[in-house]
């Protein structure tokens, strides 16, 4: 197990290389003057943009731009996010951690709910249960995101005032800035129990209910659907009906022999989710204004942030490879039949 | 955001409001936040160093609630000025002008406090224009003051090649001088444009602050380390303030976006009455609009065309048609497409599949299109009717703008008998093909390029126009290589003087005509003149003649000058427009929330 965590990890240099060359190359289809472009605003700027094509090097070939960034790299300077206003190290360090807050209180609920309802509508296959569950899931994947996004935004903030958009609000978000209050981990609802502060725990919570529920909403679905159809293959495995030939009661049969079975083909979807959802939820922290990765890597891309979006792409890079890793431990926990050489 | 997307939105807001009848906070309910002024807007600053910055988001935010000149605007007037940090507008009657129209001296205000509590001194008011011209970063406000005092020629610090100029510095430190309580500014030439230039560019910072941080010390030995700066965050200001304004920065949250300011309470008048001003960044409608209705934010911006998602909100009040200084979006056309590796001009000659590099050099050509494109349907269906014809490069009641000047109407005849003038017919015969390109998300002008296609496609089934949306910053790289065939763009006013809209509309050398190849003498030394001349029915005089070349030569369509408008809660007391101010609700220092 050891030697092949090590190996996947030796791999991250090698992915992380692979993906940052690969944005380099790709950003070659674009003229040095559209790239050089991000650093001008409005049309008055225009003139300067031979000097600044000059001045960042933007007309080098491809090899030495590569070889200026990586010996940047080397240095621990990832270069300046434009769109992020901050060194992209920076902006990082500064978005990841409002992106895993908001992750870690959508998973939970995705998993527990998703799993739950998945079994039930396999247990109950055909049955209401398993109806209602299909039609929930075909109609919630069926809306894109920002739509429901839109709806929970309407609802819950504009008419019933419970969620509000941002990440805290005015009175939090002054206390927050204030020398009283302690930045331990960047993550608000742990930092806010750290300071002994519960109220600024209920309104960050408050402010990443209506992104999570909305990304609950949509991501759950396919979760369901999942599960119920692994399900339903393990119930008719042999094993299952020895257990319950052998008298065993049914929620012992569904929840231990057959369920751990089946959540294999689950567990690969949620490592995948879990590090979809790392890489930032676009629609949904725009809409709400969350101040994640995801909304910044998206602006770096659209505003061609070259230190932006290629420090973007090798952070999810790293998350992918984690990512994975994890879920293949996972595995081996699970099912002792995997093992790993 | 795509059309679609903002239809949709559209549409689920004018639901919600129609089907839950949730129409915010009632007037005569409690004031949210009292003493705090919240506003939404869709971006933030770049830098909040004065001498970086030149977006709008940041003078927005700085001027002049954080950084105070020496003159500014009385009331909404954008030709009148009141003293602000100097005692006194400079006039020729109060010996503040030379009679040759190239030395000002202004009368520097004693017992003005910085915001670090040092007082201001005449010194302080030397330094910062300095360092506001020499600091020069490319793509910077730096030309403004370089240009306006060590004349035309001089727009930048540095050489084509990007060395600084060796006597820079002496030649600054040579035209701004300390005598006495005064700051004497002798300009190479006189320039009409100058005072209305000092009034939003002569921002005052602390000398001693900067210093204490790391920055300039006015030395000339030092001038090659600051100059040109290669990040935002290298300049001390970057994220500090050193400022006499009625707020002070207390942060800026780069995680967010959002930036607090608050109230100075050493202020050299009286004090502010909010406490306080956050000005959050949200890029989306949908939350914003939302924020509003609750009463989260006070004022947000608006695009027109999400105006009516804002009508109707009780509690909210909408100011409507105010004056900009603005001339946007007008229709350019090239007259010599770069034409290497371009897909807008199709094969590249007039054979009916694309259009020469040269196209537009026939005078009918450009006619054809003038009396083509239906510039009051366009008012109509993509500004939602606000705003009012063009006819120039200068906008509505500004100086110079004439009034009688002429434009093409609308005819389809007289466009159809252009086109068959053109290129000797074959325009007519042969037909033609090339894109009319906008910058993605900018519905107005897609509209535009949308309603052009299809009256020019009606004329002659010959005639193709495609229609393209490429991202804001490609769009400005695509337009720096002189490769867009025709395009949509506007200006927005650096200083509220005609010489600001002619030169990059008109001037050989100024920001479109460059990008069109259009050149025409007789413009250029008008122009140049009328910056020079400082009799006012002079200068009007001489503009009234650029606006017939631009009639005459057409290479730009005008089209409007549009109107602003400001969505704000009710009990927002105080507010006033300016047509200079970037965002309607630049300057705070007399607003205040009540019932």
């Amino acid at each position: 197990m050891a030697t092949y965590i090590a190996r996947r990890l030796l791999l991250l240099p090698l992915v992380a290389f692979g993906v940052t060359l690969l944005i380099f190359a790709l950003l070659q289809f674009l003229t040095p003057a559209e790239r050089a472009a991000l650093f001008v605003t409005d049309p008055r700027q225009l003139s300067s943009i031979p000097a600044i094509i000059r001045k960042y090097g933007l007309d080098q070939p491809i090899h030495v731009q590569y070889w200026v960034w990586l010996k940047q790299l080397l240095h621990g300077d990832l270069g300046w996010s434009q769109t992020a206003r901050m060194p992209t190290s920076q902006a990082l360090a500064t978005f990841f951690p409002a992106t895993l807050e908001l992750t870690f209180y959508m998973f939970i609920p995705i998993i527990i709910i998703g799993v739950w309802l998945g079994t039930r509508a396999a247990v109950h296959k055909d049955q209401i249960v398993d109806h209602f569950s299909r039609i929930f899931a075909i109609s919630l994947r069926g809306l894109p995101s920002f739509v429901w996004g839109l709806i929970v935004l309407m609802v819950f903030y504009g008419g019933l005032n419970w969620f509000p958009p941002g990440r805290l609000s005015l009175e939090a978000d002054l206390f927050v800035k204030s020398p009283e209050f302690h930045r331990f981990t960047r993550i608000m609802t742990v930092d806010a129990l750290l300071n002994g502060q519960p109220w600024i725990f209920v309104d960050a919570l408050r402010h990443i209910a209506g992104p999570a529920m909305t990304l609950v909403l949509v991501e759950m679905a396919l979760l369901v659907r999942v599960t119920r159809s692994s399900m339903l293959e393990v119930l008719r495995q042999d094993y299952v009906r020895t257990a319950r030939a052998k008298g065993l009661a049914e929620p012992v049969v569904i929840n231990r022999h057959a369920r751990k079975n089946a959540l294999i083909p689950v567990v690969t979807l949620s490592s995948l989710l879990f590090v979809g959802l790392l890489g930032g939820v676009v629609l949904a922290e725009t809409i709400f204004n969350y101040p994640g990765i995801g909304k910044w890597g998206a602006e770096a891309a659209v505003q061609l942030d070259i230190p932006g979006v290629t420090g973007f792409g090798m952070f999810i890079a790293l998350i992918t490879v984690f990512g994975n890793l994890a879920a293949d431990i996972l595995y081996a926990t699970i099912d002792p039949r995997i093992r790993l050489q | 955001m795509s059309f679609k997307r903002r239809l949709l939105m559209l549409l689920v807001f004018t639901l919600a409001v129609a089907l839950t009848g949730v129409n915010g906070v009632a007037q005569g309910q409690a004031v949210k936040n009292p003493d705090t002024l919240i506003i939404q807007s869709f971006g933030d600053p770049e830098s909040l160093d004065p001498s970086w910055a030149y977006d709008t988001a940041s003078s927005g935010t700085f001027l002049w609630n954080v950084y105070e000149t020496l003159i500014f605007f009385v009331g909404g007037r954008t030709d009148l000025y009141e003293p602000m940090l100097a005692t006194e507008v400079p006039s020729v009657a109060n010996g503040g002008i030379s009679a040759d129209g190239k030395t000002y001296t202004f009368k520097i205000r004693p017992g003005v406090k910085f915001h670090d509590g040092n007082v201001m001194t005449p010194e302080d008011v030397r330094y910062s224009l300095m360092r506001f011209m020499l600091v020069d970063r490319d793509g910077g406000p730096s030309w403004i003051l370089l240009a306006a005092i060590l004349g035309f020629d001089t727009q930048s610090t540095r050489d084509d090649n990007g060395k600084l100029l060796p006597d820079i510095w002496d030649r600054v430190n040579q035209a701004i001088q300390v005598k006495g309580n005064t700051v004497v500014i002798t300009l190479k030439d006189p320039y009409a444009p100058f005072l209305n230039i000092m009034a939003s560019w002569s921002m005052v910072v602390s000398k001693k602050f900067v210093v204490k941080n790391g920055g300039w010390d006015g030395a000339k030995t030092m001038v090659a380390k600051y100059n040109n700066p290669e990040k935002p965050d290298a300049q001390e200001l970057f994220d500090k303030d050193a400022g006499t304004g009625p707020f002070k920065l207390d942060s800026w949250d780069r995680g967010t976006g959002n930036i607090t300011l608050s109230r100075f309470t050493d202020y050299w008048r009286a004090p502010a009455k909010l406490s306080r001003i956050v000005i959050q960044k949200v890029e989306e409608f949908g939350p914003r609009r939302l924020a509003l209705q609750n009463g989260d934010a006070d004022i947000i911006d608006v695009s027109r065309a999400d105006q009516p998602a804002v009508t109707g909100i009780s509690g909210v009040r909408i100011v409507d048609d105010l004056a900009q200084l603005t001339n946007s979006p007008a229709l350019f056309m090239n007259l010599n497409i770069s034409a290497e590796g371009n897909p807008d001009v199709g094969s590249g000659k007039l054979d009916g599949n694309g259009v020469p590099p040269n196209f537009f050099s026939d005078i009918h050509v450009r006619r054809a299109f003038a009396y083509l494109f239906d510039r009051q349907a366009f008012i109509d269906q993509a500004l939602r009717g606000k705003g009012r014809l063009a006819n120039g490069p200068i906008p509505y009641g500004m100086l110079g703008y004439n009034p009688r000047g002429k434009w093409y109407e609308v005819s389809k005849d007289k466009a159809v008998a252009e086109f068959k003038e053109a290129w000797g017919g074959q325009v007519w015969n042969n037909g033609f093909k090339f894109s009319v390109l906008y910058n993605s998300g900018n519905v107005a002008r897609q509209t535009g390029s949308q309603m052009l296609k299809e009256t020019t496609e009606s004329l002659n089934p010959k005639f193709k126009i495609d229609t393209r949306g490429v991202t804001w910053s490609s769009y400005l790289g695509l337009m720096n290589q002189k490769k867009l065939p025709m395009f949509f763009v506007g200006w927005a006013a650096d200083y509220a003087d005609p010489d600001n809209f002619t030169v990059p509309f008109m001037h050989s050398t100024g920001t479109y005509p460059g990008r069109q190849s259009y050149k025409n003498p007789e413009a250029d030394r008008l122009i140049e003149q009328a910056g020079k001349e400082t009799d006012a029915k002079k200068r009007e005089a001489l503009y009234f003649r650029v606006q017939e070349i631009a009639y005459q030569d057409v290479p730009t369509i005008y089209i409007v000058y549009p109107t602003a408008f400001v969505a704000m809660r009710a009990w927002v007391k105080g507010w006033y427009h300016n047509p200079i101010f970037f965002q309607t609700w630049n300057y705070a220092y007399r607003l205040s929330k009540g019932q």
